[in-house]
């Protein structure tokens, strides 16, 4: 950045110049015999001005050569960096030191140099200590050091009091110019960060929207595959039930009116007729058994059911506990096929719609009655609309009239109940 | 790739500029590392008074140091007048060229001593098997510490004795005083000479010259300021009683000023007088040609109601620089300056002051040189001498003690004239000067 780099060169020339003038003002003081009442407005000794001057120079190329490395080390670890920045404190101390503290505007600089490698989680809290740090490095400076420092009041002491202004009001410029710089600078940097969130700001908005059209287009799909599986299922029941049924009601049609005249004909034609429904009843059951899930046909239906919860469970995320508080002694296919999809639709909604991190599913049979209820501690539902999910379970469950009931609580709750069979408990 | 390359090729730049720095600086500092001592001394005496053989004292450390060590060369640079040898040593403090071992002025010494460059002496007199404190005189020593630590040795002392004008004594017929006088017999003594004598109305003898309040104070056991130069005690009762005494003096002369010529005239009886005055004008050639018309000799100052008779103690300390290269070796030749018996009975030879070690100035060779050089001694003797040195006290040199004493001055004399009622004038000094030193 090219300010930071301005920033730069501009303290190193005040320091250069206040170092500078300090040492031949005290040349100049040596020479005109002044020495002995300059040492009695100073709390300590000054160094020689050649080693003034060169103590100023080295401790400036010292902290600009590790300013530069701070700035663009790269490649170095986090814990390096940190001691080339503990350096750079060190040798701006040290600066401070040699030109008498008579210039503190280079604090800004390393302040400028840690706001340049500003980012990352705990920057803040880091950059808030460090700025504290140097605050006070740079009081504690004044307080331990102030008492051993030649002030600069000394020095322009030696010239006349028009000098002297004219001194102290070019220092004061200088200082000035320093801030103005430095917060220029910092207006800059923070309006870079600025536009960078903005920018950012902007891609999540993209983001949000595009999802958004993905969720409805989850939707529709949906929504096809159902309608696409419904006509397939009408395909089937016209190619298979309704192939059989026709041929069947042609065949009796003709035994009908065959019936009285070649009543062995007809037996032969009924015989036939019966062949061709057996037929059609293995068609259904070929075509039913095409329809259940592949875990119910290998499995054992509970076993089925349970992997098919822990599945879904590590796939989605969601832990589901299942619990089975009485298991029916006998399901038959088409319950376990309606136990089945409510399990899975529950436990799909639960995820979809919910968002749950977890899901209480329970499954107990008690008084003929078999009760799944699917609770989850999701969002819940404040106006439930009857989706294809909610919709299709009910529909299924009143096939075996069974009912089905849901509402809100922790979370939201569905609850299935299917009437065990009769004749099995007599 | 070739930009990763690129600085860290300018990294290694760096880092070899850095170190090609410290090695510079390095070299600088180890250049010159001979063993040279240099020694700062002023030309002239400290006290005020003509000076012969400037440099014997300092030569004769110088053999002597020679000979124990003889690989190390002292050095030192002759002909600094006292009045430049302040300029002179601030010029050679700021360029950091000051020498290992110099003498330090009393206005001086808290300066540096506060600025951190004088060495602290402490550890080494601690450490020194040969060296004990003890010896030296109490207020001497004292007179070479800053804040409880000393800083600076002291090499020679100088207290003050009462100048008496024998002749005029034995004109009035009033026999010399004894050391252990009073203030009631000075002023006695006072009352009896002063007078009209040849008769024109106005007085024309008088008793003492140049007696100052702070003498008087002194004398009567007044400690004017705290030791850390932060308040100060002029309404002490003791002080008052001082006062008093003053403007009592200044009654019986009837507020007439006496003059240098007056008491060179021979027409005044007492004047406060530096040891160095004392040895400077004593023997002969220069006791006839001073004081032409009248035997004088000294005794110690007289004694206040609450105090003693003694003196304040002016002393001529020697530092070692803080920054200096060689520490040990300076401070053998510190010790060799200030603290050997051989080279502080030089001091009693060569110079007008006094040993600051209390064996040399009681024993060996020194009561001999004194009897010698002082011919005609009467009352004065070494052991006199040790007396006063002993019961002697340091004057104060906080920062502001100049200033202090200069206003405090102004007004007490006010006060002894006249000018202002004494009734509460002491307890306002005392906050005005207060006042002043919290500054």
């Amino acid at each position: 950045m090219g300010i930071l780099k301005l920033l730069w060169s501009y303290n190193a020339l005040i320091v250069l110049l206040l170092s500078g003038f300090m040492c031949i003002t005290q040349t100049k003081i040596s020479r005109s015999m002044g020495a002995r009442s300059f040492l009695e407005q100073v709390p300590a000794l000054p160094l020689p001005a050649l080693e003034s001057f060169l103590l100023t120079l080295f401790s400036l190329a010292l902290m600009m050569t590790l300013g530069w490395i701070y700035r663009n080390s790269i490649h170095i670890k986090a814990r390096w960096r940190l001691l080339v920045f503990l350096a750079e404190i060190g040798s701006c101390v040290l600066l401070m030191r040699s030109i008498n503290l008579s210039y503190d505007g280079i604090v800004l600089l390393v302040v400028a140099d840690l706001m340049d490698r500003y980012g990352g989680k705990h920057q803040e809290y880091i950059l808030v200590a460090a700025m504290l740090g140097l605050y006070f490095i740079s009081n504690y400076n004044l307080a331990v050091f102030q008492m051993k420092v030649v002030p600069f009041e000394a020095y322009i002491a030696y010239y006349d009091s028009a000098a002297q202004a004219a001194l102290l009001a070019a220092r004061n410029v200088f200082i000035s110019v320093n801030i103005a710089l430095f917060v220029i600078y910092m207006v800059l940097l923070v309006k870079g960060k600025h536009e960078e969130k903005e920018r950012i700001r902007l891609l999540n908005e993209q983001l949000g929207e595009a999802n958004k059209r993905l969720r409805a287009y989850a939707i529709e799909a949906e929504r096809m595959a159902e309608t696409r599986e419904r006509n397939r299922l009408a395909r089937e029941i016209h190619d298979t039930l309704g192939h059989a049924l026709t041929g069947i009601v042609a065949g009796l049609d003709a035994c009908i009116l065959t019936m009285d005249a070649a009543p062995d004909f007809t037996k032969k034609q009924l015989g036939k007729i019966r062949e061709t429904a057996q037929r059609g009843i293995t068609d259904v059951r070929r075509s039913v058994k095409k329809l259940r899930p592949d875990d119910l046909e290998k499995l054992p239906f509970r076993e089925a059911l349970v992997r098919m919860t822990e599945e879904f469970a590590s796939s989605s995320g969601m832990k589901i506990n299942f619990t089975v508080v009485g298991w029916p002694e006998r399901l038959r296919e088409d319950q376990e096929e309606v136990i089945y999809r409510v399990v899975q639709e529950g436990i799909t909604n639960a995820n979809r719609h919910g968002r749950a991190k977890n899901v209480n599913l329970t499954i107990g049979s008690s008084e003929g009655r078999l009760r799944i209820i699917i609770a989850d501690d999701g969002t819940g539902c404040e106006d439930v609309k009857q989706g294809f999910g909610l919709r299709h379970m009910k529909e299924r469950l009143e096939l075996l009239h069974g009912t089905l009931n849901f509402w809100n609580d922790a979370g939201f709750i569905v609850e299935a109940e299917i009437p065990m069979n009769q004749e099995e408990h007599l | 790739m070739e930009a990763a390359e690129k600085s860290r090729r300018r990294l290694f730049l760096a880092v070899a500029g850095i170190a090609l720095l410290l090695f510079a600086a390095g070299a600088y500092y180890l250049k010159g590392q001979e063993r040279v001592l240099r020694v700062g001394i002023f030309v002239g005496s400290n006290w005020e008074v003509p000076h012969g053989n400037n440099y014997a004292v300092i030569d004769a450390a110088i053999r002597e140091f020679r000979e124990d060590y003889p690989g190390i060369r002292v050095e030192y640079v002759s002909g600094i007048k006292k009045e430049d040898y302040a300029e002179w040593l601030a010029e050679q403090m700021m360029g950091r060229k000051e020498p290992d071992v110099f003498f330090v002025l009393s206005d001086d010494f808290n300066l540096y001593a506060s600025m951190g460059a004088l060495m602290d002496l402490s550890d080494f007199m601690e450490k020194d098997r040969d060296f004990d404190a003890g010896n030296y005189y109490r207020a001497a020593l004292d007179y070479g510490k800053y804040e409880g630590r000393s800083y600076a040795l002291p090499c020679e002392s100088v207290p003050a004795l009462m100048f008496v004008n024998k002749t005029l004594l034995a004109q009035e017929g009033i026999p010399m005083p004894k050391n252990d006088w009073t203030w009631k017999e000075f002023l006695e003594i006072c009352r009896q000479v002063t007078r009209d004598v040849d008769g024109d109305g106005a007085l024309d003898q008088f008793g003492c010259y140049g007696y100052t309040w702070e003498q008087a104070a002194v004398t009567n056991g007044v400690v004017l300021f705290r030791e850390d130069g932060r308040a100060s005690y002029f309404a002490d009762e003791r002080m008052e009683s001082a006062v008093r005494f003053m403007m009592e003096l200044r009654g019986i002369r009837k507020g007439r000023v006496v003059t240098a010529k007056d008491f060179d005239m021979g027409r005044v009886a007492f004047r406060p007088f530096s040891f160095a005055q004392y040895r400077t004008y004593k023997p002969y050639p220069w006791r006839i040609k001073k004081y032409t018309d009248f035997e004088w000799d000294c005794v110690k100052l007289p004694a206040g109601p609450s105090g003693s008779n003694t003196s304040s103690l002016d002393t001529l300390l020697v530092s070692m620089s803080a920054r200096t290269r060689h520490p040990e070796l300076a401070w053998r030749f510190l010790k060799k300056l200030c603290y050997d018996e051989e080279i502080q009975a030089c001091v009693l030879q060569d110079s007008q002051g006094l040993p600051v070690r209390r064996d040399v100035v009681l024993f060996g060779k020194a009561p001999d040189i004194f009897r010698k050089q002082a011919a005609n001694v009467e009352d004065m003797d070494m052991a006199t001498i040790s007396d006063v040195m002993d019961e002697a006290v340091m004057p104060p040199k906080f920062k502001s003690y100049y200033a202090a004493l200069l206003y405090a001055d102004t007004e007490i004399n006010k006060i002894i004239n006249g000018t202002i009622p004494f009734n509460n004038s002491l307890n306002k000094l005392q906050k005005e000067i207060n006042a002043m030193l919290q500054y």
